[in-house]
């Protein structure tokens, strides 16, 4: 089935060996490198679309170079929320912080050689490449042809993720170093576990009902009845209804997509917050259990609608909000991260304030979901800004905060140099101000296009405020897109000529990846499998040298070292 | 002096540590929680586990379980809210192709038996046997696809022959992943390979009788929605 990477170590000839090293290489940190770059790619991507379409909310006839030589038509805008969505959520959300990093990450972390099957590893990054590629290709082509193209390229990725959920978890169960036991594992190797076992369920769905739409398009069978999925895309969702099976099928993906996406992130978070407020996690086994109850709720909450039947698109949406933002297991998690700073000594740098920055977007998120629980708002298009708002939100920025975080925390495990902290600073400041600057407003808008349907209301006084909020929107998204500059400054700058990182272990943190050299070495621990001796947040601890202790040092070199 | 990156100590310990000195060889002491025992012994210093692949077989399952279970709650959700369901005649060779399923599942069987009894020779013949029955089955499938079709029912006829179409086409697909790790067993050469013939005839016939099980499911399913 899967072939050893037997002449990883033998020496390379230098004709193909770029081929070898980079673009065909078995190793897990090439892959998980390839994850981040293609992550990188798509959210620019993604970024520079949604500029776009702010640009057209605002000035419809404002002529766009780029946009006029495809023609003008309907469609073709439709197909812009479309593939910015798709590369987003697929490409940025989900590749990112679980395949980027995890591929990365996860082996090193818990003392591995590699990942469990690599070959298999290294063909679904490739089917990532060329789904990436599908569903761009998708937007220069024909709507209709666009689309097909579009579906088999979604099924692509979620078959390749489908083989890397079970190539994480078979890595996490079954290949960890001696001494790692499960109570020891850090936190991010739970979440990405746990992240991987919930995706091997859901992508299996999704793939299931994209199976299905490729059967109506081709063979013309009517499982989701005639209606295009392009109907779905308008900004008009409501005035054309889909298929009620096509909703629930979709939206038992999309939603718990929702925590695919941030479970991975609930793993950085809380492990960067322990590691710069130098103390342990707060309840570290309870935060374990809130991460498998969040992945537990995330699949369940949906099989209540499933068999429920109530069909408007957006209850899910609302149990979701339910269950992630009040819930239990988010209430844990929120209570840790701030019993964890509570009292510490905070080493306050950029990555620690994208951590932080997480943890307020995640909760004024939650903040607005109280409000999408209210029946009125969420039913008809009135709640339409409202619902865009709070998804960004919660689900798009909030995450893309704990990947930056992560970003700045590992970087120098990854290129061996740090990215630097001042343009970080001002790239993170910015930033924050940015996205609330454009998903307030637009929460608020929301909540006037509703007031707007109300009987008697004054509809001219709330005409007039809409424009120039727009404008404020579009205004904001403008400074957060700039702002993304100076990130993308600052990690190509440091990539090629920032400061060398001296020290191997750089954050003092305690966990495996810190004990070998940064970039880590290509086989990781070299012909040592290293043994592990204690839990992963052992901070703070007194009567030490330091205020730390690694996982890797045994308990009487401690004692030899007082 | 306070306030220093990295006082010597913690520097001494790291060094020491990756320097590989005398005691590196001790056990952690992880005795209390249960991981160690044969996994550990088993893994010491081989290049793979082969834990790993029963694990990876099992994951797999369960997704593929997923995934039918998804189309088959579609059909379910179609079925019960349909008002003008039209019935697919089913064809009678769908029997003969469970009967041979379920014949191949028990010789697969038989031939591990064998083969834990050391008949290499009784193993190879009716491991060979499973395989062709595979292929059998899959082409009885077509035969019955042939006989729809010449029914005049066809995917697009209604939603149950899209049905029909769509979860044999599936379970076939599923299937012939099951034939290709027969054939692996029979063709590979596992003194090169990194798992025993055992180890890969286990999983294989786990594998198996899962496709097995499944096609009882399915066609449980289609024989009981007429």
């Amino acid at each position: 089935m899967v072939t050893h990477d037997g002449d990883a170590n033998q020496p390379e000839t230098s004709r193909g060996r770029f081929v070898s090293r980079f673009l065909f290489s078995t190793d897990h940190k090439v892959i998980g490198l390839g994850y981040l770059w293609l992550a990188l790619v798509s959210v620019f991507l993604g970024m520079a679309m949604s500029l776009v379409m702010r640009i057209h909310v605002v000035w419809p006839g404002a002529h766009i170079p780029f946009l006029a030589a495809l023609g003008n038509a309907p469609e073709r805008y439709t197909t812009l929320p479309l593939l910015h969505g798709s590369l987003m959520v697929f490409f940025v959300l989900t590749a990112a912080p679980q395949l980027g990093f995890g591929n990365y990450l996860l082996p090193l972390q818990i003392g591995a050689r590699e990942m469990a099957f690599p070959v298999l590893n290294l063909c679904s990054f490739w089917v990532s490449v060329v789904s990436l590629f599908g569903m761009t290709a998708a937007f220069f082509t024909g709507p209709q042809q666009g689309i097909t193209i579009w579906i088999v390229s979604v099924g692509l990725f979620l078959a390749a993720a489908l083989c890397s959920a079970i190539i994480f978890s078979v890595t996490a169960i079954d290949l960890r170093a001696k001494g790692m036991t499960l109570p020891r594992m850090p936190l991010t190797v739970w979440a990405w576990l746990v992240n991987a076992i919930l995706g091997m369920l859901i992508f299996s769905i999704l793939l299931a009902s994209c199976v299905g739409l490729l059967s109506d398009r081709i063979f013309s069978t009517r499982f989701f009845s005639a209606a295009t999925f392009l109907a779905s895309q308008t900004t008009n969702a409501a005035a054309n209804p889909l298929p009620a099976l096509w909703q629930r099928l979709f939206w038992f993906f999309a939603q718990a997509e929702v925590y695919i996406a941030m479970l991975p992130c609930f793993g950085f978070v809380s492990h960067l917050i322990a590691t710069f407020s130098r103390k342990p996690v707060w309840r570290e086994r309870l935060v374990v259990l809130a991460l498998c109850a969040v992945a537990l709720v995330g699949f369940c909450v949906w099989g209540q609608h499933m068999f429920s039947s109530g069909l408007n698109p957006f209850s899910p949406l609302v149990f979701s909000v339910l269950a992630a933002s009040l819930g239990l297991p988010s209430a844990i998690l929120v209570v840790s991260w701030f019993a964890t700073l509570w009292k510490a000594r905070i080493h306050l740098n950029t990555s620690l304030l994208f951590a932080l920055g997480f943890v307020s977007l995640f909760l004024s998120g939650g903040l607005s979901g109280v409000f999408l629980t209210r029946r009125g708002l969420t039913s008809q298009t009135g709640g339409e800004d409202f619902v865009a708002g709070h998804f960004h939100l919660v689900m798009g920025v909030a995450a893309t905060f704990a990947v930056l975080a992560a970003l700045f925390f590992w970087f120098p495990k990854l290129f061996g140099k740090r990215l630097n902290e001042s343009l970080g600073k001002t790239h993170f400041w910015l930033t924050f101000a940015g996205v609330y600057c454009v998903f307030m407003p637009m929460h608020w808008l929301g909540l006037i296009s509703q007031s707007a349907k109300n009987a008697g209301a004054d509809l001219s006084s709330i005409a007039a405020w809409i424009g120039p909020a727009r404008s404020f929107i579009t205004a904001g998204i403008v400074i957060t897109v700039f702002a993304q500059g100076i990130f993308l400054i600052n990690f190509l700058w440091s990539l090629l000529r920032g400061e060398r990182v001296k020290e191997d272990n750089p954050w003092r943190a305690t966990t495996l990846e810190w004990s070998v050299g940064s970039p880590a070495p290509q086989d990781n621990f070299g012909d040592r499998e290293p043994g592990v001796y204690r839990g992963a947040y052992e901070f703070g601890v007194p009567g030490v040298g330091e205020d730390f202790i690694p996982q890797h040092i045994a308990p009487d070199r401690v004692a030899k070292a007082n | 002096m306070p306030g220093t990156i990295a006082p010597p100590e913690i520097e001494l310990i790291i060094e020491d540590f990756r320097g590989g000195g005398g005691g590196g060889g001790r056990p952690p002491d992880g005795g209390d929680d249960g991981d160690d025992g044969d996994f550990d012994r088993q893994r010491r210093r081989q290049p793979v586990s082969s834990r790993r692949f029963s694990t990876g077989i099992a994951i797999a399952m369960v997704s593929i379980l997923m995934f039918f279970m998804a189309m088959a709650s579609a059909f379910l959700v179609l079925h019960h809210g349909s008002h003008v369901w039209v019935a697919v005649h089913l064809p009678r060779i769908l029997w003969a192709n469970t009967a041979v399923l379920l014949g191949s599942s028990f010789l697969l069987e038989r031939a591990r038996v064998r083969f834990s009894q050391g008949d290499d020779r009784g193993f190879r013949k009716l491991w060979s046997v499973t395989t062709v029955m595979g292929f059998l089955f899959v082409a009885g499938q077509l035969v019955a696809w042939r006989q729809l079709a010449a029914q005049g029912v066809y995917i697009a006829s209604n939603q149950a022959s899209s049905f029909f179409y769509v979860f044999t086409g599936a379970h076939a697909v599923h299937l012939l992943g099951g034939v290709a790790a027969l054939l692996f067993v029979l063709l590979r050469d596992f003194e090169k390979s990194q798992i025993s013939v055992s180890l890969a005839a286990e999983l294989t016939s786990y594998y198996w009788h899962f496709m097995d099980g499944l096609w009882i499911f399915l066609f449980a399913l289609l024989y009981l929605g007429k």
